[in-house]
């Protein structure tokens, strides 16, 4: 492990240790904040009966179904809008309407359309990482350079081939870099939406252990949720970010 | 003596162009004929805001004239076409592709399969001195380098015409002057036409067989002064102290400024 990397890890170790010796010099009730080995036995049980797996598993999976219905219909909508007048005109002031609306307003209305459970939570989410992911379509495909355009054009380019060649993969440089944003939303959004319209997930498994005061429950799924994010952002959109705009020259770090 | 053909013919052109910014219209060239003929390398000179390379976009293609004639070949100019190769100042190459691929890819949008179309690059990266960085990205060249990677890209297209628009504006003066040398030598091996558009009438008369020199705003052309200078000639270490190349680039010099007494 790199010196940069480890040097991440003094925050959270000093977290715990805070955590660890709080309960010798403040006196408070468990509940409010039980002790560290409580949380820890208790992850050691909830991955033992597969309770813990179950819920992670639930939330990733409307997660991925979320990123791609909300990517797949925002990517060739935000072409339309960055390439044509038109299409810009007319739907601007809607979307602009509809994004003050945050993901999570949606909640209600979608309990009503598509009832407590995955329907509502995917919509909440793929609604979230379609706003995020529009934005990201619009601005990356405009912010491609006149130069760029003409240079294409003058070698032929035209129609499906200026598509191809120049519009989406310029356009994938902005949406790269926004994928970590939108997915981060979409993250947040699917904990809320599980909270109140969910029959499972993580979302699901912290409000429910509020009902029984079930403290360390509420705690190992907020450190879950942290957790995972952590590791999707390290395992997925760093290397994605490498292999691409970072080799192209285009985002420096 | 036969007249040489005509490949780009401009006759009385208006052309504007739009302030973005401020929404307004700008006449940027007015009442402008030039002939460019078969093969050579003519030069573009004027101060700028002359609409030099106004000029060019219209050739290109990508601007629209307001009033006059524009042909290549006879034939009105609609708009961009693989027929005129366009290089540009700020080099234009995709990031996100390599050196190669850059290269290769007006042969890619006209279907050339992937082989063909790659030994066709090697060949004009050879040329252009630059196999070493085929299977860089863009990012990582120098100027110089992006330039000619520009070039040969043009090249590899195999164009009628190649525009250049002020192509070495943003290099080193050094580098420039290995730059220009390195153009002609490329040049010499396809001998397309070329209209090559600068502020510098040093880069105009070395590489030019012809210069046309533009009035300040709204640009015409006032005159055109041929370089009668032999291209085997055409190096810095012979023309730097040679007397009939700085009779030619005084003459052009004078007439830019507007110091050779003849009317704009």
């Amino acid at each position: 492990m790199k010196l940069s990397n480890a040097i991440g890890l003094l925050p959270f170790a000093a977290a715990l240790t805070a955590w660890a010796i709080l309960p010798l010099y403040v006196d408070y009730p468990s509940y409010m904040l039980p002790p560290l080995p409580d949380v820890w036995t208790h992850l050691l049980e909830a991955l033992a009966d597969g309770t813990l797996a179950g819920h992670v598993a639930n939330s990733l999976g409307r997660l991925a179904l979320g990123f791609a219905v909300g990517t797949g219909i925002a990517i060739p909508l935000g072409i339309a809008i960055a390439l044509n007048r038109h299409v810009a005109d007319t739907l601007k002031p809607l979307l602009t309407f509809l994004q003050s609306i945050a993901g999570i307003a949606w909640v209600p209305l979608a309990i009503i359309w598509f009832g407590i459970g995955i329907g509502s939570v995917v919509f909440v989410i793929a609604n979230t990482i379609f706003f995020a992911t529009l934005y990201n379509t619009v601005i990356g495909v405009q912010a491609i350079p006149q130069a760029l355009h003409r240079a294409v054009r003058s070698l032929g380019g035209k129609g499906l081939s200026l598509a191809s060649v120049l519009i989406l993969p310029g356009a994938l440089v902005q949406l790269i870099v926004g994928f970590r944003t939108a997915m981060a939303y979409g993250w947040r959004a699917l904990v809320a939406a599980e909270m109140i319209a969910g029959t499972n997930g993580l979302g699901y498994m912290t409000i429910e252990a509020v009902q029984w005061y079930r403290t360390e429950t509420v705690l190992l799924g907020m450190i879950a949720i942290g957790l995972i994010w952590l590791v999707m952002d390290r395992l997925i959109f760093e290397p994605i970010e490498r292999v691409t705009v970072r080799r192209w020259g285009i985002v420096q770090r | 003596m036969n007249s040489p053909k005509v490949r780009i013919a401009a006759r009385d052109l208006r052309l504007e162009y739009r302030d973005e910014a401020r929404g307004e219209h700008h006449l940027a060239v007015e009442k402008l004929s030039l002939d460019v003929r078969e093969n050579e390398f003519l030069c573009v000179v004027g101060p700028s805001g002359c609409g030099k390379s106004t000029l060019i976009s219209a050739i290109a293609g990508f601007l629209k004239p307001v009033a006059g004639e524009l042909t290549l070949d006879g034939k009105r100019i609609e708009g961009p076409g693989a027929d005129r190769g366009v290089v540009f100042q700020e080099y234009a190459l995709l990031p996100w592709m390599t050196v190669l691929d850059n290269v290769a890819l007006g042969p890619k949008l006209k279907g050339v399969p992937k082989t063909e179309r790659h030994e066709r690059a090697r060949h004009y990266l050879a040329m252009a001195n630059l196999s070493d960085a085929a299977l860089k990205f863009p990012h990582e060249l120098s100027g110089g380098m992006k330039q000619r990677t520009a070039v040969a890209r043009t090249l590899a297209n195999e164009p009628q015409v190649m525009l250049m628009d002020e192509p070495f504006a943003a290099i080193d003066a050094q580098t420039r002057m290995t730059l220009q040398e390195e153009l002609l030598r490329i040049w010499s091996k396809s001998r397309i036409t070329v209209l090559f558009v600068t502020h510098s009438v040093e880069e105009a008369c070395f590489l030019g067989d012809r210069v046309a020199i533009l009035t300040p705003g709204p640009g015409r052309v006032k005159e055109i002064v041929d370089v009668p200078i032999a291209r085997d000639r055409r190096n810095w270490a012979t023309l730097g102290a040679d007397p009939e190349f700085a009779r030619i680039r005084d003459y052009v010099l004078a007439s830019v400024r507007g110091v050779d007494g003849k009317a704009a």
